[in-house]
């Protein structure tokens, strides 16, 4: 797929977006109150607690929350599309088209998400930023910036594998509900992986979730030495490349098991 | 050009329970049937034909289809579109094939008909020039311009086909597949889309294939007809040829000054269904069929007030086909 046709996707999926979000305000004001209640929760823990817990401060556990809060609703996706598109049967029509399947639902992924991230994840920052004095270190940026593209490609491929289970089971609801349970609980949007006890760290650090919010986070906010980033990188790539085999394979497989509903 | 050699393609299916606990039982049951949706059809079109592919509903018409586009996966059996195997290289097959379901669209819902067609344009690559052209085209012979700026959503049924017609052709496929195209048109756009189906077909030596339930689809547009029934083909040749086969189908109604009191002298024909003076008559078998001759016949020998002769329509074919009544035996023995 040209790079021309990959954004001619993107800008679609992003208009449809606009044209149907009508409940853009409600979605705005969700975000904040989400933000709000963290951040009022964790001043309140950290106050009673003494001010520091788990190497975080009153402050820059604010930082970390508005921050990671962001990238979560920024990375906003629909993963019902495919599920829904093989529901109806018009998945054949993604079928009939000379592009790969892969790429485009990652194209019509970033349209989506573009339209979080500008229109929601960006104000709420913004907002934030000045309210609670969140602050994001210049010198950590790039790595940042890397970390945070390969987030989104893990969280794209965790979503496509989990989407693609459609075309073995026509009703793939109790799994995407684990997975929003895995993603919510061990991914770092709500709370960070220092939270965990000590005990159980080692085996979360072998799972990929805490890649998608909790890595690109530490980074931002300039929470991991610049030294340790690449690090950080390395293992985000790595899952990144072994979602992306597994989906390869998960594809070529389902391609015999697909039924096209309604004819 | 299309070639399918013993193509099979079997569904696994849950056996549902029936209502509520039926239902419960069969979460935790094992039980599966297999539907052999396709059970092993072969055949071969040449570049330029137009083929109807015809058969009852869930008689495998739409899943053959969806094996030559690529969207399926054959159980067993083999198929090529134009020296590509659709499912093992769908990409490659796709650019140089067009398709067109009667019951989706495959523009973008929310997209004016233009935006769409610009997507396809980038989709498959195509040549400004020859966008142009094709768009010019198009739109004269279909009509499209005053639907370009409309929400593909917002098109009436008829809007949205001719507009889906347009969309599978903007490449200038080698091929199009044409699966129930005319489904739930008016008999006006219907014969709009016939009429632009067999000039595509005549100028561009585009290769059809048509599945439909409308048989005068067939009649009109398919020179060849493939009958599907419960997976195989039963019947690969000529519509025309059809026809003639099906000669004894030919209903000779005849109506009498004075009903004669039996039809000796012509034993070739015998009575389907009489209505006082008026008689349903046709061939016997093995009679032959020389229409003229036999009309002659009736005329000297009995005094004739009128004659029709109602040529059997594919449809009806079709129909006694798959009803198996085609031997059935004559009404009455003689008049």
């Amino acid at each position: 797929m040209s790079p021309a046709l990959f954004l001619k996707f993107v800008e679609v999926s992003f208009r449809k977006e606009i044209a149907y979000r009508f409940d853009y305000f409600v979605m705005i004001l969700n975000g904040f109150i989400y933000v709000f209640v963290f951040t009022s929760l964790w001043r309140t823990v950290f106050a009673a607690g003494g001010g520091t817990f788990g190497g975080f401060t009153t402050k820059s556990i604010i930082s970390y929350t508005v921050v990671a809060m962001v990238v979560r609703i920024s990375f906003s996706m629909d993963d019902g599309l495919i599920p829904g598109r093989v529901r109806d049967g018009s998945v054949s029509v993604d079928l009939i088209r000379p592009v790969s399947f892969q790429l485009m639902n990652l194209a019509q992924s970033v349209g989506y998400s573009a339209f979080h991230l500008f229109a929601r994840g960006l104000p709420i920052f913004v907002a934030s930023a000045w309210l609670f004095g969140v602050r994001v270190p210049a010198e950590g940026l790039p790595a940042a910036i890397v970390s945070l593209v390969l987030a989104y490609l893990l969280l794209f491929l965790i979503n496509f594998t989990t989407s693609l289970l459609a075309f073995w089971f026509v009703e793939i609801f109790p799994f995407t509900l684990l997975k929003y349970g895995l993603i919510n609980l061990l991914a770092g949007g709500l709370l960070p992986m220092d939270f965990f006890p000590t005990s159980v760290r080692p085996l979360l650090s072998y799972l990929p979730f805490q890649h998608i919010f909790y890595s690109p986070s530490v980074i931002l906010t300039g929470r991991v030495a610049p030294g340790n980033a690449p690090v950080i990188l390395a293992e985000q790539a790595a899952w990144v490349a072994a979602f992306a085999v597994l989906s390869a394979v998960m594809w070529r497989a389902g391609r015999n098991k697909l039924v096209i509903q309604g004819g | 050009m299309i070639e399918a050699v013993n193509l099979k393609k079997e569904f696994r299916v849950n056996e549902p329970g029936e209502g509520t606990f039926g239902a419960l039982k069969a979460l935790f049951s094992t039980r599966k049937r297999i539907i052999r949706a396709v059970d092993g059809v072969s055949f071969a079109i040449k570049r330029g034909e137009f083929v109807g592919y015809v058969g009852e509903n869930g008689a495998g018409k739409s899943t053959t289809i969806k094996i030559l586009t690529g969207i399926l996966v054959p159980s067993s059996g083999s198929a090529r579109v134009n020296g590509i195997i659709p499912y093992e290289d769908r990409r490659r097959n796709a650019a140089n094939i067009g398709v067109v379901f009667g019951q989706r669209t495959q523009l973008w819902w929310d997209l004016p008909v233009r935006e769409s067609f610009e997507m396809l344009k980038a989709i498959y690559r195509i040549k400004p020039d020859d966008f142009a052209h094709m768009m010019k085209k198009l739109s004269s012979v279909l009509d499209l311009g005053p639907m370009m700026i409309i929400p593909v959503r917002k098109l009436s049924l008829g809007q949205r086909m001719k507009c889906d017609l347009a969309a599978s052709l903007l490449h200038r496929p080698g091929v199009l597949f044409l699966d129930e195209p005319t489904i739930g048109l008016d008999v006006l756009a219907k014969e709009n889309i016939r009429t632009f189906l067999g000039e595509i077909n005549a100028t561009e030596g585009t290769t059809i294939i048509l599945t439909t339930h409308d048989m005068n689809d067939i009649e009109r547009l398919c020179g060849r007809l493939i009958m599907l029934d419960r997976g195989r083909v039963i019947y690969d040749g000529l519509t025309n040829e059809l026809k003639q086969r099906f000669a004894r189908e030919k209903l000779f109604e005849v109506e009498f000054r004075v009903r004669p009191p039996s039809l000796a002298d012509v034993p070739e024909l015998e009575v389907v269904e009489e209505r006082g003076s008026k008689l349903s008559l046709r061939f016997r078998d093995g009679a032959g069929g020389d229409l003229a001759a036999v009309i002659g016949k009736l005329a000297a020998k009995y005094d004739v007030k009128d004659v029709s002769v109602r040529e059997p329509s594919v449809e009806s074919i079709v129909r006694s086909i798959y009803e198996k009544t085609l031997s059935l035996p004559p009404y009455r023995a003689d008049g």
